[in-house]
């Protein structure tokens, strides 16, 4: 087991070169000056020449990958070109937010994508499983930011029962300690915080839990049916135990694993998904900040983000792996 | 069933949590993103200067809605005979946020900082990446190189300024947001972070900024100007236009910035709601390039001026903001001609033109001066600018208005820097571009363009006698000789076709119907201490 996680924890380092390879290259190989998009069009030669060579974009490109590289192992990803400050400690400050927006989301879509799965297997080709399909295709297909619209207008503009963006109301005097909002707010025992907290994080938990919700219904759905039909559920429904008993114990168990993996994967399109819902919803998060960095052709801070975010990717499908390995002893002779 | 319950009763009591109503005492503003910093010596954009302009204010300030100039901390100055010696009384016991005293020293002090690269607070921003930029771009460049040649405190609270030559914008260019000025001592102590810890004179005091949500002020009560009538004024950042407009709706803001077109209508029939224009300041135009055989030809020129249908692509698609261009000042510049009578809309007159230039089977493809042939493209902007707020459709409208006297032109856009850059290159054909104007003196809108006869820049155009009018008003004081020349300027460049000034742009403004005493301000940065909410 020990030896199975560690050479499948060394695999990561190629990936993790490649990935930054990938990223440079692509911020450095799209067209388009990062000198002349600051300085727009007021541009002169000569001011061009100037920041070009304040950023280091004169050097060869290869001299610029290395340098980058050798920082980022430090820990140093560099500064914003637009601001000029630090991008990791950005990146520390503002992470926090996003993880917390993933986090609500990724349990809405469990809690409610999972039950719904097993319903429209239990009952299948029922009117119930027609309509959690249906839901599950539209919510599949759903364009994230037109959604984040739809929720903030009806709920927000019309209603008026949401706040229709932001993590707390405006001029709040809270000082967060971690900056998981919810958590400090929590532990300063500050409620009316907490609630106002828990408020704003229902509309963009919503929209961001869309996709993964039917993502992770339609799996469920799938691999219950193949569960449902093995025989050792008939030998568990033959010896009498109740429907309820046999679905939730003997099937659902085992059909939960092939699940797990693609919640796993839905690390990584949650943390995409993330830009769209933050950028409509104002939550200060990476997903907000990159998306006014990919703008401002800060590509510092575009640069940062996507290896952090590569990392994480890469780590948590890793994390899933030797876990999974650890419940199914079968994987690691693979 | 127990958990249903609670998590039932827990979500009702969510949601009839409301939101505190923000308190009549606070004003919420919707800003289209997040401010670079606010020091407003190093910032270019909308966004910072937006607060930097409450926090801070300079030796001289805009009246009102105009570009006129009136006094600020300076609170009179005269001028000497040969434009080249300013002497300015400073405002006596005025202090900064942190006690410290405003005198001639802390002005000269922040005239240095801005002026000569070695200062240790000029030097250490330009370690830090930032620029002094608009002090470059204002008056000359730093040290030796630029116009100013000396700035003395020459008594407690006065402070004179010696110029090389006369400079003609030289007051408009301090009442620029750039020029206000800054505590000596808090940037001193803060450094290159003083963009985070701005201390000023203004009439609200900075309180905090929360990265990437909002910046929060309150009310200086020792304003030495009228007291800002508000209390607390926060900044948010809204990233997105109709979420902006949404967050207004629900009452969360109470003013905003960054319409879409379309929803200008919108907001007009919310009876909660009010519309205000900014006074225009800016122009879209297209642009030929010189370097293309056919537009050498002034009748080519002149059939696209007739060709074009202002009227109907402004009516169409500004959304009532919109005002048909002549030239290239707005009307708000004191040196428009209002005299210049532009060309008229006339497909047939166009197509005269276009046979007698030769081209009686319409034009399609251009040559190059090298002899390179090629289909005319039509280049546009892939980003919305206030001078054409929706330049792809605009651009189709032009190329309609263009293929009725049979002119055929290829639409096609790329990236921002992209396309700046190939303009930089004067690799465009036929272009859209804008200007957005700094400090409202005729100079920045015409001689930033017209000053350096044949610059690729601008399509390698070179009109002599124009640049030459420009340089000569460059150098006046006098605003009523310099306006002539101006007027001159514009008719130079409207006889010679030199480019196609399409539309000005008046910037909407959504407000709560409550809120009153929003001046908007042509530069697009209002001073918030006039607002007030009833």
């Amino acid at each position: 087991m020990r030896r199975y996680a560690i050479r499948r924890s060394l695999t990561i380092v190629p990936v993790l070169l490649g990935v930054s390879v990938l990223v440079f290259s692509f911020i450095h190989l799209i067209p388009g000056d990062p000198a002349l998009t600051m300085l727009g069009e007021r541009a002169t030669p000569e001011k061009v020449a100037e920041v070009r060579a304040r950023l280091g974009l004169d050097r060869p490109i290869w001299q610029q990958y290395v340098l980058y590289v050798g920082h980022a192992l430090q820990g140093d990803l560099g500064v914003s070109i637009v601001r000029g400050d630090p991008v990791a400690g950005d990146l520390l400050r503002r992470f926090p937010a996003t993880v917390e927006l993933a986090i609500a989301a990724i349990v809405v879509a469990i809690a409610f994508g999972i039950p719904i799965g097993v319903a429209s297997a239990v009952w299948r080709n029922s009117v119930l499983d027609s309509l959690a399909r249906l839901g599950a295709l539209t919510g599949v297909s759903m364009p994230i930011f037109w959604l984040g619209l739809v929720l903030a207008w009806f709920f927000g503009v019309q209603l008026r029962i949401l706040p229709t963006g932001f993590r707390l109301a405006s001029g709040t005097a809270f000082v967060p300690w971690t900056n998981f909002v919810i958590l400090d707010a929590a532990l300063q025992r500050d409620w009316a915080t907490l609630a106002d907290a828990l408020r704003h994080l229902i509309l963009p938990a919503l929209a961001l839990a869309t996709i993964p919700l039917a993502v992770i219904a339609r799996m469920t759905r799938a691999s219950m049916l193949e569960v449902l039909s093995r025989e050792y559920i008939r030998t568990a429904e033959a010896k009498g135990l109740s429907r309820r008993v046999v679905v939730l114990r003997h099937a659902l168990r085992n059909a939960l694993l092939p699940v797990l993996t693609v919640i796993g994967l839905q690390v990584g399109r949650l943390l995409a998904g993330a830009i769209l819902t933050e950028t409509i919803f104002s939550w200060p998060g990476i997903g907000l900040w990159v998306y006014e960095s990919i703008e401002s052709r800060d590509y510092a801070i575009v640069q940062g983000v996507s290896l952090f975010i590569a990392v994480i990717v890469v780590g948590v499908n890793l994390l899933t792996d030797v876990l999974y390995a650890a419940v199914d002893p079968r994987i690691k002779y693979e | 069933m127990r958990f249903l319950t609670l998590t039932s009763l827990a979500i009702a009591a969510l949601l009839s949590a409301a939101a505190a109503p923000a308190s009549g005492q606070t004003f919420v503003f919707g800003a289209q993103g997040e401010p670079v910093q606010l020091d407003p010596a190093v910032i270019t954009d909308g966004i910072s200067s937006r607060l930097t302009r409450q926090i801070f204010d300079g030796l001289v300030k805009y009246r009102g809605a105009t570009t006129e100039v009136e006094p600020a901390l300076a609170e009179k100055w005269e001028v000497s005979r040969d434009g080249k010696v300013w002497t300015f009384q400073v405002r006596r016991s005025v202090k900064f946020h942190d006690g410290t005293p405003l005198d001639a020293a802390a002005v000269v002090w922040n005239f240095e900082r801005w002026w000569k690269a070695s200062h240790p607070q000029h030097d250490n921003q330009v370690k830090a990446g930032q620029t002094f930029e608009y002090w470059e771009a204002q008056f000359g460049g730093f040290d030796d190189k630029s116009i100013v040649s000396a700035v003395e405190a020459v008594g407690p609270h006065t402070v004179r300024i010696t110029l090389k030559e006369p400079q003609a914008p030289f007051l408009a260019n301090l009442a620029m947001f750039v020029f206000d000025i800054a505590s000596p001592k808090a940037v001193e102590r803060w450094g290159t972070e003083f963009g985070k810890h701005p201390i000023g004179t203004g009439a609200y005091k900075f309180v905090e900024w929360k990265p990437n949500q909002e910046v929060v002020l309150e009310a200086n009560p020792d304003y030495w100007g009228p007291k800002p009538k508000i209390k607390r004024l926060v900044v948010r950042n809204i990233k997105d236009n109709s979420q902006r407009l949404g967050a207004l709706k629900a009452g969360e803001i109470h003013g905003m910035e960054g319409l879409n077109p379309d929803d200008v209508g919108v907001v007009k029939n919310d009876a909660g709601l009010q519309l205000l224009l900014r006074p225009t300041n800016t122009t879209g135009y297209i642009a030929f390039n010189y370097k293309v055989k056919e537009f050498q030809d002034k009748r080519v020129r002149q059939a696209f001026a007739h060709a074009i249908n202002k009227r109907g692509i402004v009516d169409a698609l500004y959304g009532g903001t919109g005002l048909v261009a002549s030239q290239f000042q707005p009307p708000a510049l004191w040196g428009y001609n209002r005299e210049l009578k532009d060309y008229e809309y006339s497909p047939s007159q166009a197509q005269a033109l276009l046979r007698e230039a030769g081209h009686s089977q319409g034009l399609s493809d251009v040559t190059w001066e090298d002899g390179k042939k090629e289909p005319l493209v039509f280049w546009y902007m892939s980003r919305s600018r206030p001078y054409f707020p929706n330049p792809k459709e605009i651009a189709e409208a032009m190329a309609a208005d263009l293929a009725k006297v049979g002119i055929k032109t290829q639409l096609q856009t790329t990236e921002w820097a992209v396309y700046l850059d190939r303009r930089k290159n004067g690799q465009m054909p036929l272009y859209m571009l804008g200007w957005t104007g700094d400090n409202g003196d005729p100079d920045n809108f015409l001689c930033y363009f017209f000053c350096q006869p044949g610059a690729a820049r601008e399509g390698f155009y070179g009109n002599k006698p124009l640049a030459d009018v420009l340089l000569r008003a460059q150098k006046l004081t006098q605003q009523s000789e310099r306006a002539k020349l101006y007027r001159q300027a514009e008719q130079l460049l409207r006889d010679d076709v030199g480019r196609l000034f399409i539309a000005n742009n008046q910037p909407p403004l959504a407000l709560a119907k409550r809120v009153k005493g929003y001046v908007p301000h042509p530069t697009g940065s209002e001073y918030f201490n006039t607002v007030e909410m009833q």
